[in-house]
């Protein structure tokens, strides 16, 4: 279905070639993973096969893309719409009308579909997606699954042979995510659909795939079962992780699997303590903190406490109260009871760090933070420089990989040293080298003695990072105790070394290696 | 083999769009011009009808998506910053976002933005009226104008502010004399003689113009001036970036 | 004839009156008449003011007087001030309705339309125009909630003294922001089908009904008779 040979791609401003002779073929109804570090070429493979690179970016194309038998060579991207759905990172900004059945009805008229067909198809669609109930809600009221599904609607309207979609479930909580990921898999089994998705959180994506495309960093791509291509990839979900940390023979994809294989270790290994921390002063305490909107309450009443050296994860789905309990502890809404926070500095990451950014370079980025906060020049740069070597202080700061912006705005935040630093999803878009730099400087730093709040869907990330964990539902406190309790109580939450290794309590790699010893 | 360019008017429709605002400058400069004792009919039409031939030349001219996108970004972005200043005395933040973007992305860009600002402006408030027409006409003018800006190796920034005093003049005048006619009835010192000689109508106009000056235009020209100075590096910055980004014209090559 | 002419615009504006109030669209430019109304009384007022300050003298009935300042010979040499009698402002307040009316007829219109429905209505001729409002009017809302976002951000960031500066902390995240996504709807676009076809078809047709032609046709002839 999809053919690349002897690929290779330079976009015009840039010095270095993107890709380096791709091969590889994927045939119909596949369900195939496309797997690399950020900033590998991940996204410029998924437009290839549209043809929006070359033909919407510029570019030089060495060898041949064929999909379908086309080559991409000699049409438009628009000319194959009916062919290849391709969905961003971003629905919502691909987004050109503000109401669910509109913007299905776009791509078709667009197209110059005759009236009747549409109204058929976006029944069809409508159906096929679960969308009917939503179907006259304004798109920016949907939340973030609701959205994606949108945009693969309104992709499948035009009846494509292929979808493709770059990072579906980053910003999803993982039930949205589920949902998205279980459509995708009855569009490829049901509908025979081919389906191509690039993502970087792979355990949730692993059990749904057929093939994997993995891109590593010297140019080289290897397509094969996922069995053989995580075998030794660089780039692992924790399951596979744990598979070649205890040196098994094969590795498993499924927790039932990998339990078979490890089941004289859960018989044999030695309890693992939870490693005590030395907590401080209360850095910030609220009584009976709630959070009203106009017509409804976003949290209830609630009492809890922050100590030095703590490293809190806020859980909870979304529109649980996560938010509004960060905004409360920000002071930028209103609220009801008592926060009590001794002067004390708090250090804000927001969901896109892009927020905070407003130089035209990265080197004046770090000269205002340390100008704003009396720091001596070159304090910001230096922790930059710690954190992440290979940023250039000249590049534009939006033209930083995801990695390397999240370095930047933890060394923008954290420079002033902060007795509290909030976290709001900091993992989005993030593959899992930046995530252990995240884990292991963020626990530096809870060390040192600053504490950390982090509100995140991310459970692998929790059971490596956090000492805490605070789960919201509805406005109301549903749990608040160390990770260890809280993960090994729900199932649901649970990482998936703790699902291989329940009933035994250890929650890493590192914890069942310890185990072992 | 090249991307898209940014959208540029081509041959016939620059002609055609030269003759709408020739037509719908007539619905201005008609005080000037007409002899007529009461208002010709056709002067308070000339620039409405000017305004449809223009939809229609602009609404089937094969837009690419960047240039299309970028118009409904940027026009979004000036018709937020309209209402800003609440009309108090010239303080518009609207014209140096306009002049700015036309600078980068060409005259003809500029144009189109100038007035799809303008309606979008009408659009978000409901606030349809007569003076829409000249409205939009002025503001495309503008964004045609400011595409002309020099491009100087050095202090481009102070050329630009220099040039936005020239462009926010110009727009002071074409809103007044849009306004004259209106705000003056046949019977004041300062209104428009039919049949007058053109230096009779011209003092009066001049008078007229000079009190509204200090209203409204040298504020409006010395407001644009300060934030282009102020924040027009970093703006230009920012459009120039996203011009790269876009790859326009940008080269397709395949071995 | 003028006379009658002037009645018959009141006329005009009444009948208009009850039109809106009765067939008002529920849309966002619903209170655009109220508006209209309110300009249209403003801008008599200004006339009527200009008229007072620089009108030519219309002999009658005096109702007070504003002491003369004859203004230089290069500000076209007029005079401020003078007699002001109730004819002058009764003359400017009855010439300024035919403006007046067409401002409120404007605002009539407008009152009485759906923007949403208006955009899918615009004939193929006005197609790109129309397009550009569309996504315009779907952005505007997300610039809002971005903007708040910003502006959390960047308070947080760091208390900025120079406020001037802090505006250029929100309004430039929030520029760069809103140009990306340009392009990344541009190649969202592309993707779509955008200019593949030269033809549209519409999904939902906008079907005339006699409404609109009732609306149309008799607001193109109270203009035709207030001009």
């Amino acid at each position: 279905m999809i053919k690349f040979q002897n690929v290779s791609l330079i976009y015009p401003t840039a010095q270095k070639t993107i890709l380096d002779k791709l091969n590889f073929e994927i045939g119909e109804g596949e369900f195939v993973l496309l797997i690399g570090e950020t900033g590998i070429g991940k996204s410029s493979v998924l437009r290839l096969i549209n043809g929006l690179v070359p033909h919407h970016t510029g570019g030089i194309l060495a060898g041949s893309v064929e999909v379908g038998g086309i080559s991409t060579r000699t049409v438009r991207p628009g000319q194959l719409a009916e062919l290849i759905g391709i969905v961003g990172q971003n629905p919502i900004n691909g987004f050109v009308t503000d109401v669910v059945e509109d913007e299905l009805a776009y791509s078709m008229e667009s197209l110059n579909l005759p009236e009747d067909t549409m109204r058929k198809r976006i029944e069809e669609v409508l159906d096929l997606l679960s969308l009917n109930q939503i179907r006259n809600r304004k798109i920016a009221t949907l939340s973030g699954g609701e959205q994606q599904r949108v945009a693969i609607a309104a992709a499948m309207v035009l009846h494509p042979k292929i979808l493709v979609l770059d990072e579906p479930t980053s910003a999803l909580d993982p039930v949205a995510a589920e949902e998205v990921l279980a459509i995708l898999q009855r569009l490829v089994h049901d509908l025979g659909i081919t389906v191509i998705i690039a993502e970087h959180r792979l355990e949730r994506v692993i059990g749904y795939v057929d093939s994997v495309i993995e891109i590593s960093a010297d140019g080289n791509t290897r397509i094969g079962k996922p069995e053989e291509i995580l075998k030794d990839s660089k780039i692992a979900p924790p399951i596979v992780k744990l598979a070649r940390a205890l040196k098994l023979p094969e590795i498993s994809l499924s927790v039932r699997d990998l339990r078979k294989q490890t089941e004289p270790i859960r018989t044999s290994g030695k309890d693992v303590s939870p490693t005590q921390e030395t907590l401080g002063r209360n850095v910030i305490q609220t009584k009976d903190l709630s959070v009203k909107y106009e017509n409804k309450t976003a949290l209830k009443p609630i009492s809890l406490e922050i100590k030095s050296g703590e490293i809190v994860a806020l859980m909870g789905r979304n529109g649980a109260g996560k938010s509004s309990l960060i905004k409360a502890l920000l002071d930028v809404v209103k609220y009801e009871g008592t926060i009590t926070k001794p002067s004390v500095k708090i250090g804000y990451i927001p969901q896109d760090a892009n927020d905070l950014l407003f130089h035209q370079s990265v080197e004046a980025e770090c000269a205002q933070t340390d100008r704003d906060n009396s720091l001596a020049p070159g304090t910001t740069a230096a922790l930059l420089h710690e954190l992440a070597a290979t940023v250039k202080i000249a590049s534009h700061p939006r033209d930083l990989s995801e990695g390397q912006r999240l370095a930047l705005v933890l060394a923008i935040v954290l420079a002033p040293k902060p007795d509290l630093l909030i976290l709001d999803e900091p993992t989005r878009g993030l593959d899992y080298e930046s995530k252990t730099l995240l884990t292991r400087f963020l626990t530096d730093r809870a060390e040192s003695g600053a504490a950390v709040l982090i509100a995140t869907h991310d459970v692998e990330l929790v059971a490596e990072l956090a000492t805490r964990i605070i789960i919201l539902a509805e406005g109301e406190l549903v749990a608040d105790g160390s990770t260890m309790d809280v993960l090994l109580a729900s199932p649901s939450f649970a990482p998936q070394v703790t699902k291989v290794m329940s009933p035994r309590k250890w929650l890493t790699i590192a914890d069942v290696l310890k185990a072992i010893e | 083999m090249r991307t898209r360019d940014i959208y540029r008017f081509n041959g016939f429709r620059t002609i055609a769009l030269a003759a709408a605002s020739l037509i719908s400058a007539t619905g201005f400069f008609w005080p000037f011009f007409s002899s007529e004792n009461k208002s010709s009919f056709f002067f308070w039409l000339a620039t409405p009808l000017a305004l449809i031939l223009l939809l229609a030349l602009i609404g089937q001219a094969n837009l690419d998506a960047k240039s299309l996108a970028l118009l409904a970004v940027l026009s979004a972005i000036i018709a937020a910053l309209r209402p800003l200043g609440a009309g108090a005395a010239g303080i518009e933040p609207m014209w140096f976002l306009l002049i700015l973007s036309s600078f980068v992305f060409g005259s003809s860009f500029g144009f189109l933005l100038g007035v799809q600002s303008m309606l979008l402006s009408a659009f978000l408030t409901g606030g349809f009226g007569p003076w829409l027409p000249y409205q939009i006409f002025a503001a495309g003018w503008i964004g045609l104008l400011a595409g002309a800006i020099p491009k100087v190796k050095r202090y481009q920034i102070p050329v630009i502010a220099i040039s936005s005093l020239v462009l926010a003049e110009i727009f002071g005048i074409l809103m007044d004399l849009q306004f004259w006619p209106w705000a003056f009835g046949p019977k004041t010192q300062l209104s428009y003689l039919p049949g007058a000689a053109i230096a009779e109508n011209f003092d009066r106009f001049f008078a007229y113009h000079v009190a509204t000056s200090m209203a409204w235009n040298v504020p409006r020209a010395i407001f644009t001036a300060l934030l282009i100075v102020a924040v027009g590096p970093g703006v230009m910055k920012a459009l120039q970036r996203t011009a790269r980004k876009a790859a326009f014209a940008s080269e397709i090559k395949f071995n | 004839m003028r006379l009658q002419n002037n009645w018959l615009t009141v006329a005009v504006i009444a009948l208009t009156t009850l039109i809106v109030t009765k067939y008002k669209s529920d849309g966002p430019w619903a209170d655009s008449y109220k508006w209209a109304l309110k300009l249209a009384a403003l801008v008599i007022g200004i006339r009527v003011l200009i008229g007072v300050i620089i009108g030519v003298p219309v002999p009658g009935t005096e109702l007070f007087n504003l002491p003369l300042i004859p203004l230089p010979h290069w500000m076209a040499g007029i005079t401020l001030g003078g007699a002001v009698t109730w004819e002058r402002i009764s003359s400017t307040v009855i010439e300024s309705f035919g403006i007046a009316s067409i401002i409120a007829l404007f605002g009539a219109a407008t009152a009485l339309t759906n923007p949403r429905a208006l955009l899918r209505a615009v004939p193929p001729m006005f197609y790109e125009v129309a397009m550009v409002l569309v996504i315009a009017t779907t952005l505007t809302p997300q610039l809002v909630s971005n903007l708040k976002r910003i502006r959390v951000a960047q308070k947080l960031r760091g208390i900025n003294t120079n406020r001037f500066l802090s505006w250029r902390q929100i309004a430039m995240p929030l520029l760069e922001d809103s140009l990306a996504r340009a392009l990344d709807l541009a190649a969202a676009m592309d993707s779509r089908g955008y200019g593949v076809s030269r033809k549209r078809s519409k999904y939902r047709p906008h079907k005339f009904q006699i409404k609109d032609a009732v609306v149309i046709a008799s607001s193109l002839a109270f203009l035709a008779v207030s001009i």
